[in-house]
């Protein structure tokens, strides 16, 4: 009787954790696909740029060499050599975290408050505009998880008032005859595991399903590129840890307002 | 013989003490009387009733039932001392999702019992009150006089010290009442269970007198 709001919790609940990993995921790659890139009149080291800011994050040279030759090529009079040493220095650097628009700019500002530091490119249109387009996907996305929890705790409360209405006399009854709490809800808390096992059961297969079989078919590449976190053990754990919790205190609940018979 | 109910300046009252039902009563009921309670509508004999269970506590006085303070017992003893109890309803109180035989060895239920002695003893009950044939139907497919049958046969089902009955043949026809007050008196004279019976109508099926109490203007007198 409790399946459907259940069901709805875990699927809510197991969303967002698939949804977290994914978007972590997502967050991790757009960082190291995003770089600045530092032109310094000299060589500057890692533990140089570390401490200009601590989220300045693997550094890298760009080698010259080739620019060089096709330089020196193009002059003519010139060596290679020459044109190296005449060269300004080239870096990319990554971000350890991803940043908005404004702290990239502070920190282009930091850099280049270094005399040393001819020229910060930080690519700013393309990195705001993924950004943005992130964060709107990461909003939407728990408006609809605490939606669809709200709905399911309605559900849940209304199904403990029918359960109430269906087993406030037996219970009454019972205890008029000297049973115990245990004994009155022992029914209900058997039900509910029944209803917590039924619905982990529907939710895990579900996302199985997802995994294992709708993945591959969907030809979504993010789905099946990322098809291990889909569903892990871990999370049928978690399903059925949060199922039991749920029933258990609304047996209790139930339990303890069905008093003593009144006439 | 030993008092099985003991009241003394008992007050019970509805509302957080502000409807006095019962005020200063005093009355004792000793192990294997059978006792009538009658009075006017609305006299306070249920209430009464109820208290004897331990549904209400006393607002004042005190009462001990089987040797037990109701003013101060715990969850664990009410649910003991209820356990030796039979209380019977005039609304029968049977749960309607259950059979009839499961019905009447509730209390071996909670004590416990194995299925085995539910089953032999859910047999030999429904036997003595004529059901044998509606042992596997359901309470709602059985007419007002046999519910209550159900009723008696289940506060019976663990030989009781106490029977508590409220209006237990309150609109029923002759036959099951007579089959109800039969058993009741057997469980008396027989079984030696002390008996107390709410009714405002006392029925004339009994060659010895019993003893009656009356409630009137809130006290419990002796009817002579
Ligand atoms: N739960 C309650 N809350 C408040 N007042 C109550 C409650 N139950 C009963 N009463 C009142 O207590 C008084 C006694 O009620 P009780 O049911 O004990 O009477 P009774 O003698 O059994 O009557 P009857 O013969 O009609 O069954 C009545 O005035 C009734 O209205
Ligand atoms: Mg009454």
């Amino acid at each position: 009787m409790f399946i459907l709001p259940l069901v709805a919790i875990l699927l809510g609940i197991e969303f967002s954790l698939v949804f977290n990993r994914v978007t972590h995921d997502y967050e991790e790659k757009l960082k190291a696909n995003y770089s600045i890139l530092v032109v310094s009149k000299r060589a500057i080291s890692n533990e140089e740029f570390f401490s200009i800011d601590p989220q300045i994050a693997d550094p890298k040279p760009i080698k010259k060499g080739s620019i060089a030759k096709e330089i020196a090529k193009n002059i003519g009079s010139v060596s290679t050599k020459e044109v190296l040493k005449s060269l300004p220095y080239f870096y990319t650097i990554h971000l350890s975290n991803y940043l908005s628009s404004e702290e990239v700019e502070h920190i282009r500002k930091k850099l280049l408050a270094y005399s040393y530091i001819k020229k910060v490119e930080t690519f700013g249109e393309s990195h705001s505009s993924k950004y943005n387009l992130f964060i709107f996907l990461k909003v939407i996305f728990w408006v609809f998880v605490s939606l669809i929890s709200l709905v399911s705790i309605f559900l849940i409360i209304k199904q403990m008032e029918v359960w109430q209405m269906a087993h406030k006399e037996r219970m009454q009854i019972m205890e008029v005859f000297g049973a115990s709490v245990m004994l009155r809800s022992g029914v209900l808390f058997r039900m509910g595991i029944i209803d917590a096992i039924i619905s982990t059961i529907i939710s895990a297969g579900l996302f199985a399903g997802i995994k294992y079989k709708w993945a591959d078919e969907s030809g979504i590449d993010l789905l099946i590129e990322k098809k291990d976190i889909l569903f892990t053990t871990q999370d049928l754990i978690m399903m059925i840890g949060v199922a039991l919790v749920i029933v258990i205190i609304a047996v209790i609940i139930v339990t303890f307002s069905n008093r003593e018979i009144r006439e | 013989m030993s008092n099985v109910i003991s009241a003394s300046n008992l007050t019970l009252a509805y509302d957080n003490g502000k409807k006095e039902v019962i005020k200063n009563a005093n009355f004792q009921v000793k192990k294997g009387e059978f006792v009538f309670i009658t009075g006017p509508s609305g006299s306070g004999k249920s209430t009464l009733l109820k208290s004897l269970y331990g549904a209400i506590k006393p607002t004042d006085g005190s009462l001990i039932v089987g040797g037990l303070d109701l003013n101060h017992i715990s969850k664990r003893k009410l649910q003991e001392l209820r356990s030796h109890m039979g209380i019977i309803f005039q609304d029968y109180k049977l749960i309607n999702e259950w059979t009839v035989a499961k019905n009447v060895v509730l209390p071996l239920i909670i004590a416990g019992y194995s299925t085995d002695i539910q089953q032999t003893q859910a047999q030999k009950l429904l036997r003595h009150v004529k059901l044998t044939e509606q042992a596997n139907r359901y309470p709602l497919e059985l007419s007002g006089g046999e519910q209550q049958r159900v009723g008696v046969a289940r506060a019976l089902s663990k030989n009781p010290f106490l029977i508590l009955a409220d209006e237990p043949t309150g609109n029923l026809d002759e036959y099951s009442s007579s089959v109800i007050w039969d058993l009741m008196e057997n469980a008396c004279v027989q079984l030696g269970a002390t008996v107390v019976v709410v009714t405002h109508r006392i029925p004339h099926i009994f060659n010895t007198p019993h003893r009656r109490l009356i409630i009137e203007n809130r006290g419990i007198y002796e009817v002579h």
